[in-house]
């Protein structure tokens, strides 16, 4: 029957609908590890080594979720984009990691512009190992990336008009594998919600006007993920009342991403780092005083 | 009759309450240790104050603040409930209206709150780590067989503070027993852990900021004479510690219940309230969530934690 098993975490926030579209396109049958709970998480954690950061501990909790409900499970190695656009060192390793760690069939492919890996290379492989043809992937990926695409841009122009909002408007940075995920964000964007903020979130800008943007805060960065995050930063500073970083513990790329952006721009910022705590009450303290700080109310 | 009103500062350590009247003037104040039961805290917190509080003051707002805040807010039924740095900010500038930088270390947390013409622009405040706080302090204080209090004397005395690792308490920790036991004397060890306390907030929560002079102290830290010593000799600035640096919190969400009256009139009188919670884990779903419930005079008021908002 070929199932395809997705893990609702990492590559699935960046990927999710490009997937969705190009298995439905192929009609091949595919199953989603459900939202993050304190389940998944602790199968991650039991089976991660204690140096690895949160999210990735959530990964490996999907992955161990899915291992006996579907043929394959889809672990993509996400390497880089060319022009010093690096990823992640996990992103390098994860293929390797689940490997390791769990007996199951990995469909996998690569993503290396240096050695010309592309996504359409990729999805040829993955759509060939599960037996269909030329013809049939070719249409798929035509439907797939068209789609993309045109979503690209239009949620580049939601984030252009939010920015227009006469709310309260906050950019929210980090990674949307964090910023999604039901228990690593989800309650910092639902209490900011509540609170009538307009949320601006930094992976929804075009990372192709907001990548090249992070030199007017530095030129010296590695990361993709991180020049996309600084460069929404650059693109969105003048119509923010406030950033709020979000990261997991302990993410390398994001500690210097972090103090770089806090010291080079002018705003009010909050940086906050979650690890497996299960209480929101520290968190609450940090937004509710953040949001007293920008609404400027302290003195009436 | 006058009007007056109670703030409450409930800290992971010590619990601060504090009654002003309507120009800002505080009628009683006190300070007590949390000791890991904030409502136990509370009822002698308010006992005490009772007793000190003249005979013709009402009590007309009560504002909570501080990590228990919104616990203790359910059973004093406050008028307001508010984060502590909101308070800090406000209560400082009830009295020092010029001030442009607040450093606040407490029990658990440390803080810097940035101030421009009276309006918070920025601040930062210890991310997961508790290192270099209150009760770094006081576990080393015991380690070392001294009260806590006696810190800042002996920290003055010293002329040679030992550099220990300011990063983390931990290694702060096993630096400190190595430093004695090869021989140094117990105030030079005392100054090393002071001006410790005062790099690591530094590199912490202060990095990155600019500290501009007017700079105000406090926060249970700020009680420590050699803290406040390294503050002044590392920042080469002023320092201002308020008498009642250890209030100012308290008194912010005083200032706020003032703001934020609603014309009733609240009591004391707490011996006789029945006040519990009762925790348990929901195992309906895969989350696990883990629940609080509140209970008031055996009345449900409250129930906290839950994700899917069943409870």
């Amino acid at each position: 029957m070929n199932r395809v098993g997705i893990p609702r975490s990492l590559f699935y926030y960046y990927y999710k609908d490009l997937w969705i579209d190009f298995f439905d396109s192929l009609n091949i049958p595919y199953i989603i590890s459900p939202n993050t709970n304190k389940n998944i998480m602790s199968r991650g954690e039991t089976v991660a080594n204690d140096e690895m950061c949160l999210s990735l501990k959530n990964y490996l909790g999907h992955i161990d979720y899915l291992k006996d409900k579907c043929d394959y499970i889809l672990v993509p190695r996400i390497r880089n984009f060319k022009n010093n656009n690096q990823t992640c060192t996990n992103f390098w390793a994860i293929y390797d990691i689940v490997k390791n760690l769990f007996n199951v069939n990995i469909l996998n492919y690569n993503i290396d512009l240096e050695k010309k890996q592309t996504l359409k290379k990729g999805l040829f492989k993955i759509g060939k190992e599960l037996n269909k043809n030329n013809h049939q992937i070719k249409k798929a990926y035509k439907y797939a990336i068209t789609k993309e695409k045109k979503r690209i841009k239009q949620n580049h122009i939601i984030n252009q008009n939010k920015l227009k909002s006469k709310k309260k408007k906050i950019l929210i940075v980090g990674h949307p594998y964090n910023l999604y995920d039901e228990l690593i964000g989800k309650d910092i964007i639902k209490y900011l919600i509540k609170n009538n903020i307009e949320i601006i979130y930094s992976d929804k800008f075009d990372s192709k006007i907001t990548n090249p943007l992070s030199k007017k805060i530095s030129k010296d960065l590695y990361f993709k993920y991180s020049k996309d995050n600084l460069g929404a930063i650059a693109y969105s500073e003048k119509d923010i009342n406030g950033v709020i970083f979000i990261s997991s513990f302990p993410c390398a790329p994001d500690s210097l991403a972090n103090e770089l952006a806090m010291r080079k721009i002018k705003l009010p910022y909050l940086n906050l780092v979650i690890d497996n705590n299960s209480s929101f009450t520290g968190l609450e303290t940090r937004l509710e005083s953040f949001l007293d700080m920008i609404g400027g109310k302290l003195n009436d | 009759m006058k009007d007056c009103y109670l703030g409450v500062d409930i800290g992971s350590i010590s619990t601060k309450g504090v009654i002003i009247d309507d120009d800002n003037n505080i009628i009683t104040s006190t300070y007590i240790w949390t000791e890991g039961n904030p409502t136990e805290a509370v009822k002698k917190l308010l006992n005490v104050l009772k007793k000190n509080l003249p005979k013709d003051y009402v009590i007309k707002g009560i504002g909570t603040t501080g990590s228990a805040r919104k616990l203790i807010g359910l059973m004093l039924k406050a008028n307001i409930v508010k984060n502590e740095i909101t308070a800090h900010a406000i209560g400082t500038l009830t009295f020092y209206p010029n001030i442009r930088t607040i450093l606040e270390i407490g029990g658990q947390d440390s803080k810097i709150i940035l101030i421009k013409n009276g309006i918070i622009t920025n601040y930062a405040m210890n991310t997961l780590c508790a290192a270099g706080t209150g009760s770094f302090l006081s576990s080393q204080a015991k380690r070392l067989g001294i009260n806590v209090e006696e810190f800042g004397d002996y920290a003055l005395k010293s002329k040679n503070p030992v550099k220990i690792a300011a990063r983390c308490t931990v290694f702060a920790e096993s630096d400190l027993v190595h430093k004695a036991q090869v021989g140094y004397p117990k105030e030079d060890i005392i100054a090393g852990l002071c001006k410790s306390v005062v790099l690591n907030y530094l590199n912490n929560v202060g990095k990155g900021k600019k500290i501009i002079p007017p700079i105000i102290f406090q926060g249970g830290v700020s009680k420590n004479k050699g803290v406040v010593k390294y503050f002044k000799e590392i920042l080469k600035e002023d320092i201002i510690v308020d008498e009642n640096s250890h209030l100012m919190g308290a008194i912010g969400i005083a200032v706020l219940a003032r703001r934020n009256k609603t014309g009733n009139t609240y009591s004391l009188e707490m011996s006789n309230l029945k006040f519990i919670t009762k925790a348990f884990e929901c195992h309906k779903c895969p989350n696990t969530c883990e629940l609080l419930k509140i209970y008031r005079n055996d009345e449900l008021v409250d129930s906290w934690g839950s994700k899917c908002g069943k409870y």
